[in-house]
């Protein structure tokens, strides 16, 4: 039996392997992956924001997202200003019940305008297990707030006092039942003791 | 597309030892997390990127390296028909599966008393899909390269080089290495969200781009570098 696609016989053989060959090129499928390569370049330079400075910034941002995380000076002023207390998340890309609860709660409009309507919202996004570091207002807040898992909610004042933790995701509804206590807790309709569970 | 070798390669992923240890430990570790806590849906389930890998290291470097690959294409197939059936073959497996997965998790919510979010379950199940397509796409183009398990070592070496510049890019406030990183991860696991399509937000329209360039890519360097392979029974 001769060899199959040997090596002696592609030698006598031109390299440009036409209709009928068992070797021919998908010109069709080289010609949609270099279009779509093409665009893709064209897009990445247009994205409003780099993926270098998000890094830098320890920010994300989404095109399209559902809650419009605020920067965390820009935050501070504006929770002064308009006596909202500060809603921080604290997670990470890796975290599944983080991805659960973004999907359910902050990607949900309706809920994020809610949400949006009554906290000033920060998205403290861990980076350390992807980039070996935090931006260092990242590691400030997790620090302040003795944050060690992912998911974690706080709520606080303007001015950093009467903070509310709710650890873990279990549920919307347990969320936003909790966070309805931490916004009254904050606003000084409900003593912090009051709350304890 | 050829059936034969799509259901050869499942045959041959399914029936070996070592992928079965590994699936059964990535596929069914996290239903313990479902178990402790049904009320939090599908969370415990982790994306299916590891699964994919198990089923798609060596898909077709090992068939290179074992000698079958030659016989295999003694066959009337075009090498392009080969490659894409390797991919469909991945590509379903690892869906499968997810299936699988998703089944037992609703069941053991049923059981446990909590409601079964169906529609997490198709956006789990639609993400997957993609990531599972994607990996293979790429694995597939590894698997060309390089013979027997290469296409892992390939794969964990560009990972680790990404990780190490993208930390010095950060450290160094190095933009354009940073962004370059970010783009090799993007290529080397290529998902796509879906979560727009369920809250009726804009298309992400690089993400979508990116996505489907990075397949079509892989698929067809695939093919080229395949049609480029001298094989013989007295090579290699």
């Amino acid at each position: 039996m001769p060899p199959v696609d040997g090596a002696g016989a592609s030698a006598a053989r031109p390299r440009v392997h036409g209709p009928g060959s068992t070797r021919r090129d998908p010109l069709v499928l080289l010609a949609l992956a270099l279009v779509l390569l093409v665009l893709r370049v064209a897009l990445g330079m247009r994205e409003p924001v780099t993926p270098a400075a998000r890094l830098r910034d320890g920010l994300r941002i989404e095109a399209g997202q559902a809650t419009h995380w605020r920067a965390p000076k820009a935050a501070l002023a504006e929770a002064r200003e308009t006596g909202k207390p500060l809603l921080y998340d604290f997670t990470a890309d890796w975290c599944p019940p983080c991805r659960v609860m973004k999907q359910q709660l902050f990607d949900d409009r309706e809920v994020a305008a809610d949400l949006e309507q009554r906290f000033v919202p920060v998205r403290v996004l861990d980076r350390r297990r992807e980039t070996g570091r935090n931006a260092p207002w990242v590691d400030e807040l997790q620090q302040r707030y003795r944050v060690s898992a992912f998911p974690t909610l706080i709520v606080v004042r303007a001015d950093g006092t009467a903070p509310h933790r709710i650890e873990g995701y279990l549920g919307r509804e347990a969320v936003l039942s909790e966070l309805a206590i931490a916004e009254a807790e904050a606003r000084g309709a409900l003593a912090p003791a009051d709350s304890a569970r | 597309m050829s059936t034969a070798i799509i259901l050869t390669t499942l045959r041959q992923r399914f029936t070996s030892p070592l992928r079965l240890v590994m699936l059964l430990l990535l596929g069914w570790t996290p239903m313990l997390g479902i178990v402790v806590a049904p009320q939090v849906g599908f969370a415990p389930l982790t994306d299916c990127y590891f699964l994919a890998l198990v089923l798609a290291a060596g898909m077709i470097g090992q068939d290179l390296s074992s000698g079958t690959l030659q016989l295999a294409l003694a066959r009337p197939l075009t090498r392009a028909q080969f490659v894409f059936s390797k991919w469909v073959a991945v590509s379903a497996g690892t869906v499968f599966v997810v299936l699988l997965q998703l089944i037992v998790a609703a069941l053991v919510m049923t059981i446990r008393g909590a409601p079964v979010p169906w529609n997490d379950a198709a956006l789990v199940l639609g993400n997957d899909v993609l990531l599972a397509c994607g990996t293979a796409a790429v694995m597939a183009l590894l698997s060309a390269l390089v013979p027997g398990l290469g296409d892992l070592g390939l794969l964990f070496l560009a990972f680790f080089s990404g990780q190490v510049l993208g930390g010095i890019g950060v450290m160094k406030s190095w933009e354009a290495v940073v962004r370059g990183t970010e783009e090799l991860q993007r290529f080397l696991k290529p998902q796509l969200d879906l979560a727009f399509l369920a809250q009726g937000g804009p298309i992400p329209w690089f993400a979508v781009v990116s996505y489907l360039s990075t397949v079509t890519l892989c698929l067809a360097l695939a093919v080229v570098v395949m049609n480029r392979r001298e094989l013989s029974y007295a090579s290699g």
